[in-house]
């Protein structure tokens, strides 16, 4: 190949030049990441229009050459294809570094095989074309598409991911590589993310990605934003959607601009905004939502190096529904007995309270450098500012003045070291440090649901990924977290003493007042947490995966300091500062097969925690509103089994089945009761009609079908009207029965031109309007789920 | 092209990235001042509901209906009744709700913050086994959709009898009908909602 080619190029070099042109030119083509020389290389000396090729010793040799540039293009399967110029001057000799291996530094995405974050974990990755259908929706509604997450809801908008049955703090969010800290502990905080900054989500069941936390006793969920391009361009889309259900509409624009040399820009925005929902019957006063959200980035993406600033803002105000604003045991017992909302007034875009006025500020900025025959490292920093304002129905002017009013601050710095190398023996490690500041600001006349606090946290990390031979992958990790909590709080002196504090804690005490104690408790936690797993490749289209991971999660604010009445609940919650961290031992297995007519994965798990915290009722007290339930934050050892089951069958040319089905059991083993809140038996079956010749149209009829939970813990209490000592029992426990709900979907797309095409979807949610109530919306008391939904949407990409 | 990626500049740069890094930490961790937090006092707090009767014949002739709540909703509240009721006299009522959490600053919540928000709430009373009737003064304060807002009433003690006495404040309700003069209402959240049992009429 070799010797024919050169006769081609000394032809033509001695055609073209008649100076005095005898130099030589040696060039030598080496993976960056090891040294090897990489023979084979496709050689294109642009200058003289000929090819020629690396050798066994990956050397080649250009023979004749003048004095001057010479422009050489190299190219090597699975390599990033290389233009460089040389300066010839004599006999002349150059290394040429291959950037080998792009789809092993996960720096491609490869088609039918979505670039997973690890290896041995049940991972699920949701592409941009399934997550461009939720932009009107929310990060909790999307996630959903993965067959085992569910989401616990405290209305419509704010919905919160729950993983196996796990959620809040037991979930990590990383948002373009920075891990969200807003307040997640509430089940009525949902995650301050826009979902149209996302470009691509992946859902980890477990904590088998321990560089992003040791705490992921539910599972990790990363959102990224679109990949950089390596060339001249500039590219956005704009989305328009609308709906009938709330009359909401929404906007949302992204526009790319990159550049050859690596430098890229991305802004995006969006905007949405409904009024009242609506239920198969009635209005659901007071459920507006209006969300802002702005995301810009910039930076330089190289192979070898890069750095990236990345801003993002999000300002939400949610309406929460009128009817479930309740002052005493008594109203949630009318709310329950009577089934339908106490409060229905005409549709109305306006919020009043109560309601929550959120807003998150992220910024990073990150470094990343390649090092020859070594790695990768990364630096990062970021800052976070999250504030929750939530506004409750009061008196007079305090009207105005929210009930709670928290800001939390936190500034992450992290390294990360990445050995690649040798892509046979990968190692990982690194190590991050975070600072966090809560502030409650005692303005809103209201004791402070959470106190301020001051928190640091230190981790190290170390992960390595075996590749024994073509059928078997080994991974493991190991991860320590300190963590310590500062927290200035008050107690009231009574409530001091009914928790027995007096015995233990007196030595915290720093201030007094008539009726408070100043506490300044400080808590350090040690967290170990550890993951092994292997994948084998069963043949060339199913493999075998098992894991088991070590996670340990300390309490948080809620759980340590929680102390006041919950008003949508009427219920006391306190929480408990001997608290000590929880630790899961979780062991999945997944069988995953592909192929060409029928895709199946099954994921089991079982994952048993130690010391597991939850909120229970314990105990009544008798108030100037009469009685109410206390619960308490409690640690108990408890199990959670399943399996997730995902498949898909093409029928014929056009049409596809899909089923998706989740399975999954808690249990209380202290108490021998069932945990709360586990989502019940639930399966989704999809039919799809696809055909791509004609403007890739695409219609398909979901049947979603959750059943009854037969098994939750009985929370329910009687109480006692003392007028006419008339007793009434307060279900608070029984799960709403099964529901059955089909939605449609469907969608064109229109191309004008190679980068011009518009996408229209069209959708009605609840076809046929039913009525239900689902067990893991906290408002199921107070009124029945979405009515009928006819949801239009356009896609601009150009 | 010199491609030795372990030179010094690059060192240099990185180097100074953290500690760039750690120095934005530092400030940030160092400007948080040890002060400590200021208390809260409840505002929207409601310690102490009193109902005091007085015998429209005999200002001698009190009954009063306490109930002392220290945390006010966030706590354990205790009922005290003084006196009893006599029987066939007529008793005026007058209420009293106030926040007296900080006793060097009694707030008098009935008269600051109900009555000036007066069609937002509305009082409902009522008795089990005992024969006291209720009238809403003609001067009482106007509630929601011209309801009596029931601060200003006259209480007729009948036969003698003991059995219990409620008193409810409910905020925001969606409707209320003060005709049967106990009144009743729907929707909205209760504030208040307090029972006296063992009242009599002697």
């Amino acid at each position: 190949m070799k010797h024919p080619l050169l006769v081609v190029l000394l032809c033509l070099y001695n055609l073209a030049h008649s100076q005095n042109c005898t130099h030589t030119f040696i060039g030598e083509v080496v993976d960056f990441h090891d040294g090897t020389p990489m023979s084979g290389a496709t050689i294109y000396v642009e200058t003289l229009n000929a090819y020629t090729t690396a050798g066994i010793n990956g050397k080649f040799t250009i023979k004749n050459l003048c004095n001057g540039v010479l422009t050489l293009t190299i190219s090597h399967i699975g390599c990033e294809t290389q233009q460089i110029q040389i300066n010839v001057d004599g006999d002349t000799y150059y290394k040429i570094n291959m950037e080998h291996h792009l789809e092993e530094l996960d720096e491609v995405k490869i088609k039918n095989n979505s670039s997973k974050t690890t290896k041995t974990a049940q991972e699920t990755v949701i592409e941009s074309e399934v997550l461009k259908r939720y932009s009107s929706l929310s990060l909790g509604d999307a996630l959903k598409e993965v067959s085992g997450v569910s989401s616990i809801n405290t209305g419509n908008t704010i919905v919160k991911p729950m993983i196996n049955g796990l959620h809040s703090s037991r979930i990590l969010i990383l948002n373009n590589n920075v891990r969200l800290q807003d307040q997640e502990w509430g089940i009525e905080h949902a995650p301050n993310i826009d979902i149209n900054s996302a470009d691509k989500i992946s859902v980890i069941k477990g904590s088998g990605a321990l560089a992003f936390g040791g705490d992921a006793v539910g599972g990790v969920v990363i959102l990224n934003p679109s990949k950089i391009i390596r060339k001249d361009t500039v590219y956005g889309k704009t989305v328009f959607g609308g709906q009938t259900n709330g009359r909401g509409y929404n906007i949302s624009s992204t526009l790319n601009k990159n550049y050859k040399s690596g430098w890229f820009a991305q802004v995006q925005g969006s905007y949405k905004k409904n009024g009242d929902f609506r239920a198969p019957n009635y209005n659901l006063t007071n459920t507006g939502l209006d969300s802002k959200g702005f995301a810009a980035r910039f930076g330089k993406n190289k192979f070898q190096s890069g750095f990236e600033v990345f801003y993002s803002f999000i300002a939400n105000e949610i309406g929460i529904l009128a009817a479930s604003h309740i002052g005493s045991v008594f109203d949630l017992e009318r709310a329950i007995n009577t089934r339908q909302p106490i409060i229905t007034k005409s549709f109305s875009y306006n919020i009043n309270a109560p309601k929550q006025e959120v807003t998150h500020h992220l910024a990073k900025a990150s470094y990343y450098k390649r090092f020859q025959n070594f790695g990768k490292i990364t630096l990062q920093y970021d800052y976070q500012n999250n504030k929750r304002l939530e506004f409750d129905i009061r008196i007079g002017d305090r009207r105005a003045i929210p009930a709670v009013d928290l800001t939390l601050q936190t500034h992450s710095i992290f390294a990360d070291v990445n050995l690649d190398a040798n892509l046979d023996r990968k190692f990982n490690f690194g190590i991050i440090g975070r600072f966090q500041d809560n502030f409650a600001n005692p303005d809103t006349g209201v004791r402070r649901l959470i106190p301020d606090y001051n928190k640091y946290d230190f981790g190290a990390y170390a992960t390595t990924e075996w590749r024994m031979n073509s059928n078997l992958i080994l991974d493991a990790g190991l991860r320590y977290d300190f963590n310590r909590i500062d927290a200035k709080k008050f107690y009231r002196k009574s409530r001091w003493e009914e928790r027995g504090y007096d015995a233990d804690f007196s030595d915290i005490i720093i201030d007094e007042t008539p009726t408070q104690f100043l506490t300044n408790p400080v808590f350090n936690y040690h967290n170990i947490s550890a993951s092994v797993g292997a994948k084998v490749n069963l043949n060339d289209n199913s493999y075998l995966i098992g894991n088991y991971a070590l996670a340990s999660r300390p309490p948080n604010a809620s759980e340590l300091f929680s102390d006041g009445l919950h008003h949508s609940a009427a219920r006391f919650e306190l929480g408990d500062i001997r608290f000590d961290k929880e630790i899961s031992n979780r062991v999945s297995a997944s069988y995953n097969l592909n192929a060409s007519k029928f895709n199946l994965v099954a994921e089991l798990f079982y994952n048993t925690i130690k010391d597991f915290i939850y909120l229970r009722p314990l105990d009544f007290i008798t108030t100037v509103r009469g009685p109410f339930p206390i619960w308490e934050y409690q640690q108990t050892n408890a199990n959670l089994f399943g399996i997730d089951i995902n498949s898909t069958y093409k029928l014929s040319k056009h049409w596809q089945w899909r089923n998706r089905t989740a399975f999954i059991k808690g249990y209380d083993l202290k108490d021998d009761i069932p945990l709360i809140d586990i989502p019940a038996f639930n399966t989704f079956n999809q039919i799809t009609y696809n055909n791509t010749s004609w403007y890739n149209f695409s219609a398909s009829l979901k049947s979603e079908w959750v059943f009854e939970q037969n098994e939750f813990p009985d929370f329910n209490f009687e109480v006692t009207n003392q007028l006419n000592d008339s007793r009434s029992i307060v279900d608070i426990s029984t799960p709403p029965p099964a529901y059955h709900l089909l939605h449609f979907y469907s969608e064109a797309t229109f191309t004008f031109n190679k980068k011009t095409s518009l996408n229209v979807a069209l959708g009605v949610n609840n076809l046929l309007n039913t009525s239900y109530r689902n067990y893991l919306n906290q408002l199921r008391f107070f009124s029945d789920d979405l009515g009928r939904n006819i949801t239009l949407q356009l896609q601009f990409n150009y | 092209m010199n491609i030795n990626y372990l030179n010094s500049n690059i060192m240099k740069t990185s180097k100074l990235f953290i500690a760039t890094l750690f120095c934005l930490t530092l400030i940030t961790s160092c400007s948080d001042d040890d002060d400590n937090p200021i208390p809260v006092l409840e505002e929207e707090l409601i310690t102490n509901v009193s109902l005091t009767f007085v015998n429209d014949a005999d200002a001698n002739d009190v009954v009063v209906l306490a109930n002392v709540a220290p945390d006010g909703q966030e706590g354990a509240s205790n009922n005290i009744i003084n006196g009893s009721f006599t029987s066939g006299a007529t008793y005026s009522l007058t209420l009293s709700l106030l926040n007296a959490e900080d006793a060097d600053d009694v707030e008098d919540v009935l008269n600051d913050d109900i009555i000036p928000e007066a069609d937002e709430h509305f009082f409902v009373y009522a008795v089990n086994g005992i024969n006291l009737t209720v009238t809403r003064d003609s001067d009482d304060i106007e509630g929601p959709n011209g309801s009596n807002l029931g601060v200003n009433t006259t209480w007729v003690a009948g036969a003698a009898s003991t059995g219990n006495v409620q008193i409810r404040l409910v905020h925001e309700p969606e409707s209320v009908d003060d005709s049967d003069e106990f009144g009743s209402s729907t929707g909205g959240s209760e504030d208040v909602n307090i029972t006296f049992q063992g009242v009599e009429i002697q």
